[in-house]
């Protein structure tokens, strides 16, 4: 049969191809320990003579601080998205008022809008509130931005919610509040995991509002502090280097520790 | 998640309606109640401020004036007259078109060859091609630049494999060839993402197709012509629209890249609205550049939530 070769075509291509998409990766944790020469004398060899320090300077010089900032921001603003959208998603699903048709274009429609868009505008109104550089600043557009496309996925996900346990509870006496926090979000853990895997990993790496809301050097999330180095090491490769593995190598050891929910998660546009 | 099902699918419960008058209205304001907090962040900074750039793109004024000078379609105007305004728009939609073709047939086709021929070792492959989708584009921006690097980078080294020498004014450094440098980022960063979307629709495509079609007489290309491909027609349809949309929204990896440089050469519209806005504080020109961004996107985004809301009638 002619399969043996093709499949021997479909290896040999799909090999190469991720070759191509892991070497500048592999050269980037390679080189993160060697020393000047031997970055550039011998690029993708193991280091001859690991320069951890490479990283205990990277750490001090700020890592370690974008590091705690980005924790910060992005694990409040997750969770205030996750509750606000849960809300708003289950009343929209789930309770007849006047408005709910509106109400939900209204907020699944800034789903298209550009961040961009609203740079300026949003300057002022974080000046005028005295938000500018701080954290919260950073966190309430967040949030806002967050809530269409986490509404949209958790609205889908209510739709389908069996509302024989709703009616059990309320038979119980639940008030729907009271139902919402103890009989509807424990049982929908799964699209909960999804919105906060996505969220987490789209504002762990944002930039632009970071770039605009925040000046000071000690409030600088992850992504705004690297374009620091990038001025500072622009000479000092291994360093800038250790620092961009620093910065990515937690986000890519929890994608492949959880890869199903995040493939599922940040797949979950499309579907 | 449709509009359709929005409106035919009224709250569940036939109890609820026997309730009295009282009871509906009980049920209103827990709705308002729960609604309230997404809804007051949504229009305090989307609503507003999105309101604001339209209002604002009519008047000169810098970033943090309180004085605003009245200038009427004056700002629109001056874009109109602007090359570097012309350059951003035709750099995105360079972007977009080549992102559309490479990333998408690329896509497919590492998607085909996993689903087809690949019987051991798909997870390692997804795994590594999606790894960089997750990787924040700042940090891939700077990796890439030293990549980029004109007298030491790997690129240069590279080339030399194939015996091309490299660009005399360096990668990100040639006004004609830094746009390209950057799309051959954005695609090694999102190829990735298409391929592992795609292939998700792959999967679902029924083995029985392809025996049908092998029965008559149809090889491995001729499958993935007419019946892989009709299949997840409503898979390609989405990810060309996202990446569209990735394209008209492109910041992070030309900021990071070259800043719009050299001369204007690779500055899209992101990078001209912060130019603007925060290099030369023209707050209100930027204002007007929003606008025009702002009505790409949104054609886009309708266009995508008009897809998305009806994709369970074949898939």
């Amino acid at each position: 049969m002619k399969v043996r070769p093709l499949q021997f075509i479909a290896y040999a291509l799909l090999t190469v191809y991720s070759i191509l998409v892991a070497l500048p990766l592999v050269w980037m944790v390679l080189s993160s320990t060697k020393n000047t020469r031997e970055l550039f004398t011998a690029p993708f060899a193991l280091p001859a003579d690991p320069q951890w320090s490479n990283f205990a300077k990277a750490w001090q010089s700020g890592i370690s601080q974008y590091l705690l900032n980005s924790l910060i921001v992005t694990s409040v603003s997750v969770v205030l998205i996750v509750l606000f959208s849960a809300l708003a998603a289950y009343a929209l699903a789930r309770l007849n008022f006047p408005g709910r048709v509106p109400i939900f274009l209204l907020l699944i429609a800034g789903f298209a809008i550009p961040v961009h868009t609203v740079l300026v505008p949003l300057y002022r109104s974080l000046n005028f509130l005295g938000l500018l550089n701080t954290h919260a600043g950073l966190i309430a557009p967040y949030v806002a931005f967050g809530i269409p496309f986490s509404v949209l996925l958790l609205y889908a996900f209510f739709l389908e919610f069996p509302s024989e346990i709703e009616d059990a509870a309320r038979i119980d006496g639940c008030h729907t509040l009271q139902m919402v926090f103890q009989v509807v979000m424990p049982l929908s853990m799964p699209a909960l995991v999804s919105v906060t895997i996505f969220q987490t990993v789209f504002l762990w790496n944002e930039f632009s509002l970071a770039l605009i809301v925040i000046r000071d050097d000690a409030l600088r999330t992850i992504p705004l502090g690297l374009t620091k180095f990038q001025g500072q090491w622009s000479t000092n490769w291994t360093l800038m280097l250790a620092s961009l593995s620093m910065a990515t190598l937690p986000v890519l050891l929890l994608f492949i520790v959880l890869q199903k929910q995040f493939i599922r998660s940040l797949v979950g546009f499309s579907k | 998640m449709t509009t359709q099902n929005l409106a035919g699918n009224s709250p569940p419960s036939s109890v609820r309606k026997r309730r009295t008058s009282k009871h509906g209205r009980r049920q209103w304001l827990d709705a308002y109640i729960l609604v309230a907090p997404a809804l007051v962040m949504f229009f305090v900074f989307i609503i507003y401020p999105l309101l604001s750039t339209i209002y604002l793109s009519l008047y000169d004024y810098g970033l943090t004036d309180a004085r605003l000078r009245f200038v009427g379609l004056g700002n629109f105007v001056e874009l109109g007259s602007d090359p570097v305004f012309w350059r951003s728009l035709a750099n995105n939609l360079t972007i977009l078109a080549v992102s559309v073709i490479v990333q998408v047939g690329l896509g497919l086709i590492l998607a085909a060859l996993i689903d087809r021929g690949a019987r051991w070792g798909r997870s390692i492959f997804r795994t590594l091609n999606f790894a960089p989708v997750v990787m924040s584009a700042v940090a891939v921006g700077i990796l890439w630049q030293l990549i980029y690097d004109p007298t030491v980078g790997l690129a240069n080294r590279f080339v030399a494999l194939f015996g091309i020498a490299p660009p005399s004014q360096g990668w990100l450094g040639d006004p004609k060839l830094a746009i390209f440098s950057i799309l051959v980022v954005a695609c090694w960063q999102y190829t990735g993402y298409v391929m592992v979307i795609v292939l998700a629709g792959m999967q679902s495509v029924s083995q029985e197709l392809y025996e049908a079609a092998a029965l008559d007489g149809a090889g491995e290309v001729r499958k993935f012509i007419s019946v892989t491909l009709p299949s997840i027609r409503n898979v390609i349809i989405a990810v060309v629209l996202i990446t569209m949309i990735g394209a008209v929204k492109v910041f992070d990896l030309v900021y990071i890249l070259t800043r719009g440089g050299p001369a204007n050469a690779s500055q899209v519209m992101s990078t001209y609205i912060y130019y603007n806005a925060f290099t030369v504080n023209r707050a209100g020109y930027a204002s007007s550049i929003s606008v025009v961004l702002l009505m790409i996107a949104l054609v886009l985004g309708v266009l995508q939530l008009r897809l998305s809301s009806r994709p369970r009638e074949d898939a």
